[in-house]
């Protein structure tokens, strides 16, 4: 099996370098249909390993394939202003991803965030740094994004991390879920907070609510949703994390103030 | 009372930490052989979003919340790169009118 994911990433990297812009003419779609050969074959020889329910799978392949190809665009297209629309679907099939593993609070993090907000920015600073000329001329490009500068030792570089990464990860025997880390059950997270009131929060759902005003048992617990477990270990586990958070967005912010009021002389070296 | 959080199966779990190592071999590639800044940031953006898919898979595998609160810091922590990095691109843009990255090759020191 080993043998099969090392072909796989050294035909994978065959593909990138194949779609990296270089001088003459670069054969894209030649490399993309390797690359996409290459990932369905992987996916086909490693199908008898994926022993979940089909559905997940199924999606699972979908967004996966998704994220793939739009991270391929990112790297090789010449035009920024493609690469920035070719990572938003990279965000949004990672959140795609993330729902297939129940992360749903992830997911809509990484859609307001990633596309909502630091795509715009990207997209901003490319309106303003970037020549003018026309975008559907490719000649019209600058040599800097026409030119991939030693793409195949870069190349190598990512897909020998690749095949080492692959290796240890279905290297399964080592993988295994482990019970010391298992996090809180809802039951011992509530047993274990009445004092501070997550009780009565807790009976505040609207899951309680709705069952209290329609009489039906309100004392059923049900299962803490992701968001309410997420919410949990952010706040109760990790208190001081989210502080020095919020220090280094400020830090941020102010310096981002101060870079964006530098002035500059445009012919200063 | 059905358990809220069934651990992933570990088969399952390799092709999620597949599709997480691809995105972040790709990030690595972008950063190391483009010349442009902004490609250069997005593919770092880009292998943030392989680990976090990696840190959503172990979370769910381990059914352990905390991999999901570090996706939370984790996308702190780009947003603040995000700011930063780009301030800076658009001070070296109006200095040079370049995106190269070789044009601040004395830099390297």
């Amino acid at each position: 099996m080993e043998y099969a994911l090392y072909i796989a990433s050294v035909i994978g990297a065959i593909a990138l370098t194949m779609m990296m812009p270089r001088r003459g003419h670069t054969p894209r779609t030649l490399g993309a249909l390797l690359g996409a050969a290459t990932l369905g074959g992987l996916w086909l020889f490693l199908a008898p390993v994926a022993t979940t329910e089909g559905a997940a799978m199924t999606y699972y392949y979908v967004f996966s394939g998704l994220a793939i190809a739009g991270a391929a665009g990112v790297v090789t297209h010449p035009r920024p202003i493609y690469s920035a629309l070719w990572f938003i679907i990279v965000v949004l099939a990672s959140a795609g991803l993330f729902l297939v593993m129940e992360a749903e609070f992830m997911a809509v993090a990484m859609v307001i965030i990633y596309g909502g907000a630091i795509l715009v920015t990207y997209v901003f600073v490319i309106m303003l740094a970037t020549q003018s000329g026309d975008p559907r001329q490719a000649e019209d490009a600058p040599t800097y994004d026409r030119v991939a500068r030693e793409p195949v030792p870069a190349v190598a570089a990512g897909f020998l991390l690749l095949a080492v990464l692959l290796t240890v990860a279905f290297d399964t025997d080592r993988i295994k879920p482990n019970p010391n880390t298992r996090g809180l059950t809802a039951d011992q997270i509530i047993n274990g907070s009445k004092t501070l009131g997550l009780e009565r929060i807790l009976s505040d759902r609207p899951d309680a609510r709705l069952a209290k005003r329609i009489g039906a048992d309100h004392t059923i617990r049900m299962p803490l949703h992701n968001v309410e477990r997420v919410g949990l270990d952010l706040f109760r586990g990790h208190p001081l994390g989210l502080e020095l958070a919020g220090v280094i967005l400020l830090v941020a912010l102010i310096g981002a103030v101060v870079f964006a009021r530098t002035p500059i002389d445009p012919g200063d070296e | 009372m059905p358990t809220p959080f069934e651990p992933l199966q570990d088969a399952a779990l390799s092709h999620f930490l597949m599709t997480g190592a691809v995105l972040f071999a790709l990030g690595l590639a972008g950063f190391l052989c483009r010349r442009n800044l902004i490609i250069m940031f997005l593919s770092t953006e880009l292998m943030f979003q392989g680990v976090a898919i990696s840190l959503v898979a172990f979370s769910r595998l381990h059914g352990n919340d905390t991999g999901q609160t570090f996706v939370i810091f984790v996308l702190t922590i780009a947003a603040a790169e995000a700011a930063l990095a780009l301030g800076l691109v658009v001070l070296l843009f109006r200095r040079k009118r370049t995106l190269d990255c070789e044009a601040w090759a004395a830099m390297k020191g």
